[in-house]
């Protein structure tokens, strides 16, 4: 992680075109942002605003067009899938609105996955897992397939996921996006709690109440980003 | 990622499709067991050839007359001067024809040689009873006969030593019976022959013509160069005409024969790879519908740090297991199956641990190979739209 005057995510200029029938659509307009350590993010936005687009390139999932994309001082904007792989398995910790979980691994095992990718030992592997786990409060749950978990449990699995390989970066897109109103809270207060202890995260999603609980919260509108609210603290 | 990581993810995936594995196994398993009987029963009949080739005489040279141009026979001074020959452990001249045996009323037609007491240990012939032919039957035209046991049974001759039967009308003793040889692919039946001594021959076929004689060469090394001389000696006595004779070496036609039915095994094998091809195509075929199944599963492991190669990686690896789970099980049903087919068919198989072995790695190759487009098509998934899914 970074200390001090470094931000985690630096963009600037970022544009993100896609050709389509001859028109060229900008999914990201001249996008800059800056993420420091320790921030509460929220990019809200409504469907079809390039809010999609915009969490694909900051989760390396995608490249953009053009602009510079600094992610904890590496630039990540011109790099081959593979080095991408590795930046995502390292830096970043994916929840996802649909919980993303395989379905024939058990809880254990699906947190297990990112440190496969990374090489470490089944013993290291085994030791982090249960500790992620243990966080998210399903320590004693750890060998349930995610189909004998309740939704919100499903949610913490993924987070436990995201938290075991020790990213500095939670990425979590419309989190409580499947989820009934009370085990949204639980999961927001969960995410709540772990930026506390000082994990950066950054949240998209198109719920003004979710983007609520960020410090700061960005707007996306037809590939344009605006600030909303800066933070508090 | 690990080999042992590889296996065990592997492993869950196959696990998780029992059905499906099992019928993509039973293409591979089909293939590999074909191979392995059909190989096996090519060796087999490979090896029975050469044991009954083997039972003709070892070391064996036979030269024949065939009668066209000036000269068409040797007479016996001929020979003992054409088998002059360092080398040449023994020699059997022979006049052979058929003719009609008679005892009492019961009567047998047999294939008749009249020959010199070499001929047995030259052609490998063993006598049951009594004795074979001596050289002091030769030198006083001895009216005896040896007599496969074809003929023992067809004149039902209860105790044949001694007895008088006619051949061809003339009145012979038999001294001797051999011992059954059975029938061979490459000699016709061996059990229904009467030896006489040569001098004979003129009584009984009328002749004293001597086309054939029968060789035993001492060492198989000097098999060359004996029928070589032979041969110059040959063309001088037929006077150029090399296409009155013919030198036939029986190491030659074991080579022969032997090409022919490795052939016949490559090509059997050959054939039955095709199923294993086809066998691939189903492993295939099951790995590109898992492919396009999983590409959330494919979307998942790759946002989470999955390389390409580690998808490729994982893909290969449960192709492979399909493969190598068919080998297996194809090697263990191939066994069965040719000892089984022996059986039924009394066909001489000879199951071979290299073949085995080689259908094993051929059939995780089969899976390597047959995985690659499937598992690259995976590997080359975006992440972003395996996620959509």
């Amino acid at each position: 992680m970074n200390g001090g005057g470094e931000p985690l995510i630096s963009m600037s200029g970022i544009t993100k075109t896609y050709a389509m029938a001859g028109e060229t659509i900008y999914a990201l307009n001249n996008i800059s942002l800056t993420v420091h350590t320790g921030d509460f993010l929220a990019i809200v936005g409504p469907s079809g605003s390039g809010k999609s687009t915009l969490m694909n390139v900051l989760g390396c999932l995608d490249s953009p067009t053009s602009g510079t994309y600094l992610l904890d001082g590496v630039d990540v904007s011109r790099l081959s899938d593979n080095r991408l792989a590795e930046i995502r398995n390292r830096k970043i910790g994916f929840i996802f609105q649909s919980f993303q979980l395989l379905p024939r691994l058990t809880a254990v095992d699906n947190v297990e996955l990112p440190l496969i990718y990374r090489g470490l030992s089944a013993r290291e592997r085994r030791a982090l897992a249960k500790e992620a786990l243990e966080k998210v409060g399903l320590g004693e749950r750890m060998f349930h397939l995610p189909n004998q978990l309740s939704g919100g449990q499903q949610q913490r699995v993924a987070i436990a996921r995201a938290l075991a390989g020790q990213p500095p970066l939670l990425l979590a897109d419309e989190p409580t996006g499947a989820l009934d109103t009370k085990t949204s809270r639980d999961v927001l207060a969960l995410l709540q709690g772990l930026n506390e202890e000082g994990h950066t995260i950054v949240l998209i999603t198109h719920d003004p109440g979710v983007a609520e609980q960020a410090k700061r919260v960005v707007r996306i509108t037809d590939g344009v980003l605006s600030e909303e609210r800066s933070a508090v603290s | 990622m690990k080999l042992s990581q590889g296996i065990r993810m592997a492993w869950g995936s196959v696990r998780a499709h029992p059905m499906r594995t099992l019928l993509t196994v039973l293409g591979i398993l089909i293939g590999v067991a074909a191979v392995t009987v059909m190989v096996s029963i090519g060796q087999g009949s490979t090896k029975q050839v050469q044991s009954q080739l083997q039972s003709l005489g070892t070391n064996l040279v036979s030269v024949n007359i065939l009668g066209r141009g000036v000269t068409t026979s040797l007479t016996e001074r001929q020979v003992e001067e054409l088998t002059n020959l360092e080398g040449i452990a023994a020699y059997a001249p022979s006049i052979s024809g058929s003719a009609t045996a008679k005892y009492g009323t019961a009567t047998s037609d047999a294939s008749l040689e009249a020959t010199t007491s070499s001929f047995a240990e030259i052609r490998n012939y063993k006598v049951a009873q009594g004795r074979f032919l001596l050289d002091i039957d030769n030198a006083l035209s001895q009216k005896v006969a040896v007599v496969g046991s074809t003929i023992v049974s067809d004149l039902k001759l209860a105790s044949p030593i001694g007895e008088k039967i006619t051949i061809q009308g003339i009145p012979f003793r038999i001294v001797g019976v051999l011992e059954s040889k059975g029938s061979s692919a490459v000699g016709g039946d061996n059990d229904n022959k009467i030896f006489i001594p040569l001098q004979t021959a003129r009584l009984v076929l009328k002749t004293n013509k001597i086309r054939t004689i029968y060789i035993q060469v001492a060492d198989a090394k000097q098999i060359d160069g004996v029928v070589n001389v032979l041969k110059l000696r040959l063309t001088n006595l037929f006077r150029g005409n090399s296409d009155g004779f013919n030198v036939f070496n029986q190491q030659d036609m074991m080579d022969t024969l032997s090409s022919v039915s490795s052939t016949m095994t490559t090509m059997l094998g050959g054939i039955a790879a095709i199923s294993l091809l086809v066998g691939g195509i189903g492993i295939m075929n099951i790995m590109l519908v898992s492919v396009t199944e999983r590409t959330r599963e494919i979307g998942i492991r790759k946002s989470l740090g999955a390389k390409r190669r580690d998808i490729l990686f994982q893909f290969l690896m449960e192709a492979a297991m399909i493969g190598g789970m068919g080998g297996l099980a194809g090697i263990a049903a191939g066994a069965g199956g040719s000892a089984l087919v022996g059986k039924l068919m009394s066909l001489p198989t000879s199951p071979s641990w290299s073949v085995m072995l080689l259908a094993f790695v051929f059939s995780l190759g089969v899976g390597l190979v047959f995985g690659i487009i499937p598992a690259r098509r995976a590997a080359r998934l975006n992440p972003v739209e395996a996620l959509r899914q």
